[in-house]
């Protein structure tokens, strides 16, 4: 008997890292076509204007230059919303054309396209084009509100929506609160940035009538569905191709003016086009993030019971509303409660345009920004109360035996459920995994060498494992079991852990598995990989998958299924050509429960803060590779450290970026972080077979906000808002204001 | 556009290539078909387009291509030896060290650098060194740990 079992929760090794470590794994930087031209994006160089002239005329002399596209040149439409839910009839006024059109409302908007026999012949052109625009006032504060000048003249007051939530009697509640405490947080804009910039290459086959496009990822079936619409074209004919991905943090992959415009170009040229982001390009095309106002006033009872807050909140949009729609507001709306047994809440959030790059979802989104905001101001709360700030959250976490737990959100509001966690328990266990109370001694004991060291918590309840659903084929081809998911691959293993899923199913072993994801063509529809879902769906989507295909087998040999051994009669079954098929559907998405605790030690005088811990606790619901689950988790809080330290895409009065290279993001490096520890808890979630909970998104969600309250605790500074991110000179100003406000006042 | 022939060696083996005058390293060594050399910022910050030249870990962005000529340059693609894995590159894999892995030729490059002419590297150093490339997916904990365990074994193989 040659069933193989236990690779789910086995440290399998990863099956796609030996092309990373020889240098032959192929990004799409490293694919060219014959005959192919190189495309260059001409860009706004400011933040509002109108355009008055393109003079594209020596641009288009210049030897080597194919052609110039401008807005005339291109279909009249928009890039859509992806997300039915996240759309809205003020968000469709706000939708980005693929060049600009009469206006151009952030820098960075491309506004023609330079095509050309090489590269640098490209980017030369690029500069030959002269735009004649008329500037306007720059829409940048997120409280404009109307009266201001605005974005899109048919939305005057530049606000896209309004999310409002009510949840039980909050005026009752705050009218009987003996602690009230406001916080008012500003979340900086920052995002994903990964290594590897942005990329395509198209290539239109007249004769075929088909287009194939290399550089996709995250969402390709969306995308292709949307391509072909903007093209005239059926979806049947066009393709989109996942090659290596150097990292996405739901940035990458999404639908850009780009992805249109490099296939439209291959098809007008008729030869094709490659396209390479650079850096400098990245960082004001590509999706930014996280940028928020949020005024929070929190209710809680002397004896340190949280009653209700109000969350006012302002979510820049930016320019145009992009393939998200809103969820830069949605999100920290649903997520803001957090895992705490709330009374009542009331939240307005509303989704604001200014003239800056567009803002779309970034790792971990709207639970990062609603976590900092309301852990920030659970530390005030404590502070007022004279309570620890580890014993105010303990008295507060939604108990086990109260699951599934459901905020009401009265007749207009689909309800929000926590179906299942024990968030005390994973609390406790990431205390006794940092040995809170030694931290708590090792802290008094290091202050009166005039150390300041801090400690900070975090707990959050992350939206993930979002449906509708996910397909797989399980197919018996090249002597293997090749399995067919329409979800992506982006540096996270999603490969590895779903072949493990796969072997589970089917009992053989891994090698016997090979993951197809990459290839429209080949693979079943599929929704793509953000919300922390690619496990959960196409995972479960496997396990069904698979369930058939044995049956079937056993049907076609005619023995009993639960002797059937599929590997041993492979020889038997593939000339069959059976195929397993499965489809998991998930009408809801899940709340996964996550804490962090991390200790900081602050140096007054330099304005540093070290980290020195950093633990992250997440309920996994079952870990299908720890090793990897890991990986995610203590990636994802490194990202969050820095975040919150050093990471800010700033902008001047005018609108200018002040950000123009990795010189000035700052990512953090091996010497500004500690070896993250992971607390995997496994809970598992009732509502799938696996019982898996979304996990690539955890290690960010709670990080920043930990960081946050552990330099606030560091310095004293508790009841003080602070200013992000936390750069030496805020720290330096923070430690100036207080040692002014301790002097004595007869000095 | 002004173009110029440069000479020089790649992983062994001696290159000629035709580029325009202000292709940087990175592009000659690319041109070739030697794609591990990735680009991720094209102004030295990043470093994952870290060679080693001369034996001494470089940004292959920041040199022009004709540069280097006449120098020797060593490359991802040149790590591995008659069909074996470089220790450094095992150890990536074993110490999970990578994720996306767009970043990681240029760590190993630059490992394969310090551990060469440092075999006795401190920790500290070794932290210190890995400092200078970014990596967005690992959080660096299991490169370092990859480039501690490496050493170890290079030391073994020297004795």
């Amino acid at each position: 008997m040659a069933v193989v079992r236990g690779h789910v929760g086995a440290e399998a090794p990863r099956a796609d890292d030996l092309p990373l470590v020889d240098g032959s794994a192929m990004f799409i930087a490293d694919l060219n076509r014959d005959g192919q031209l190189w495309a260059r994006v001409v860009r706004s160089p400011v933040a509002s204007a109108v355009i008055v002239g393109i003079e594209i005329s020596a641009a288009v002399r210049h030897p080597g230059v194919a052609a110039v596209l401008t807005a005339d040149d291109v279909p009249d439409v928009q890039i859509p919303i992806r997300l039915p839910f996240a759309a809205t009839p003020e968000c469709e006024l706000a939708l980005q054309p693929p060049l600009a059109r009469d206006r151009v409302r952030y820098v960075g908007e491309p506004v023609a396209v330079v095509l050309a026999e090489d590269p640098f012949t490209a980017e030369d052109a690029a500069e030959l084009v002269a735009l004649e625009l008329e500037e306007r006032t720059p829409v940048l504060d997120l409280r404009a509100g109307s009266g201001a000048d605005s974005v899109h003249d048919r939305l005057p007051d530049n606000v896209v929506n309004r999310v409002p939530m009510v949840c039980g009697e909050v005026d009752r509640l705050f009218a009987t609160a003996e602690v009230v405490v406001s916080e008012s947080v500003v979340v900086h804009r920052h995002t994903g940035m990964p290594l590897e910039t942005r990329g395509l290459l198209a290539e239109w086959e007249e004769g075929e009538g088909r287009l194939t496009v290399w550089g996709a990822a995250k969402v390709k079936h969306f995308n292709r569905q949307a391509l072909a619409q903007m093209l005239d074209l059926s979806p049947q004919s066009v393709r989109l191709i996942e090659v290596s991905v150097g990292g996405a943090f739901g940035v990458r992959g999404e639908f850009y003016p780009e992805d249109l415009l490099v296939p439209l170009a291959a098809m007008r040229l008729g030869r094709p086009v490659k396209w390479i982001e650079d850096r400098r390009e990245h960082l004001v095309a590509t999706n930014h993030a996280r940028e928020q106002l949020h005024e929070l006033e929190v209710a809680a009872s002397e004896d340190g019971r949280l009653l209700a807050f109000r969350d006012r909140a302002w979510c820049d949009q930016g320019a145009y509303v992009r393939s998200q729609g809103l969820l830069p507001a949605l999100l920290p709306a649903l997520q803001i409660a957090g895992p705490y047994a709330w009374e009542g809440f009331s939240i307005e959030a509303s989704a604001v345009l200014t003239n800056r790059t567009p803002v779309g979802t970034y790792r971990a989104p709207g639970v990062t920004e609603a976590t900092l905001v309301r852990e920030r101001a659970l530390d005030r709360v404590a502070a007022e109360l004279g309570l620890d700030h580890v014993e105010l959250r303990r008295r507060n976490l939604i108990a086990a035996d109260r699951m599934p737990w459901v905020f009401d959100l009265g007749p207009q509001g689909e309800p929000i459920v926590y179906e299942s966690g024990d968030f005390p328990g994973s609390f406790e266990a990431l205390l006794a995994q940092a040995g809170y109370d030694d931290l708590r001694a090792e802290q008094r004991g290091r202050a009166p060498g005039g150390e300041a060291v801090g400690i900070g918590v975090s707990a959050f309840c992350e939206v993930s494992a979002v449906g509708p659903f996910e397909q797989a084929r399980i197919a018996l081809e090249d002597g293997r079991f090749a399995v067919y998911v329409g979800v992506g691959s982006v540096g996270q293993g999603v490969a590895t852990v779903l072949g493990q899923i796969a072997a589970e199913t089917l009992g053989v072993g891994l090698e016997r598995v090979a993951i197809h994801h990459q290839d429209t063509a080949d693979t079943p529809e599929g929704f793509g990989t953000f919300a922390s879902r690619s496990t959960v769906l196409a995972g479960n989507a496997i396990l069904l998958a698979g369930q058939d295909l044995r049956r079937k087998a056993a049907a076609a040999l005619g023995i009993a299924e639960d002797t059937l051994d599929v590997d041993l009669e492979y020889a038997r079954l593939a000339p069959q050509r059976l195929t397993g098929e499965g489809t998991f559907e998930k009408e809801h998405p899940s709340f996964t429960f996550g804490a962090n605790l991390v200790l900081v030690s602050v140096d007054r005088e330099l304005g540093r803060v070290r980290v020195e811990r950093h633990l992250v606790a997440h309920d996994a619901g079952r870990a299908v590779n720890p090793a990897l689950l890991r990986g995610q988790l203590c990636g994802g809080a490194v990202q969050g450290i820095g975040a919150v330290l050093f990471e800010e895409l700033r902008y001047d009065r005018t609108g200018q970026p002040e950000v123009s290279s990795l010189e000035d993001y700052l990512l953090a490096t091996a010497g500004d972080v500690p070896a993250v520890e992971a607390v995997i808890i496994e809970n598992p979630a009732p509502t799938n077979p696996l019982g898996i909970k979304g996990s690539g998104e955890a290690g960010m969600a709670g990080a920043p906000a930990a960081v946050a309250n552990a330099v606030a605790d560091a310095l004293g500074a508790g009841a003080e808002s602070l200013a992000l991110p936390l750069t030496p000179a805020r720290i330096r100003a923070l430690v100036r204001a207080r040692e002014l406000n301790a002097q004595p006042e007869a000095s | 556009m002004d173009v110029l022939r440069t000479e020089f060696t790649l992983n062994d083996m001696p290159i000629e290539v035709t580029l325009p005058v202000r292709a940087t390293l990175a592009d000659a060594i690319r041109s070739t078909g030697a794609t591990g050399t990735r680009v991720g910022c094209e102004e030295g910050i990043c470093g994952s387009c870290t060679v080693l030249l001369d034996g001494r870990p470089a940004r292959a962005c920041l040199m022009l291509a004709a540069q280097a000529r006449g120098r020797e340059i060593r490359t991802v693609e040149g790590l591995a030896a008659g069909g074996r894995l470089h220790p450094v590159q095992e150890s990536f894999r074993r110490h999970r060290a990578l994720q996306c892995g767009y970043c990681t030729p240029g760590f190993m490059m630059l490992a394969v650098g310090l551990l060469e002419r440092e075999p006795n590297a401190s920790p500290e150093r070794v932290r210190a060194v890995l400092a200078s490339n970014l990596c967005r997916c690992t959080g660096y904990a299991p490169i370092v740990d990859a480039v501690l365990a490496a050493q170890q074994a290079l030391a073994g193989e020297v004795i």
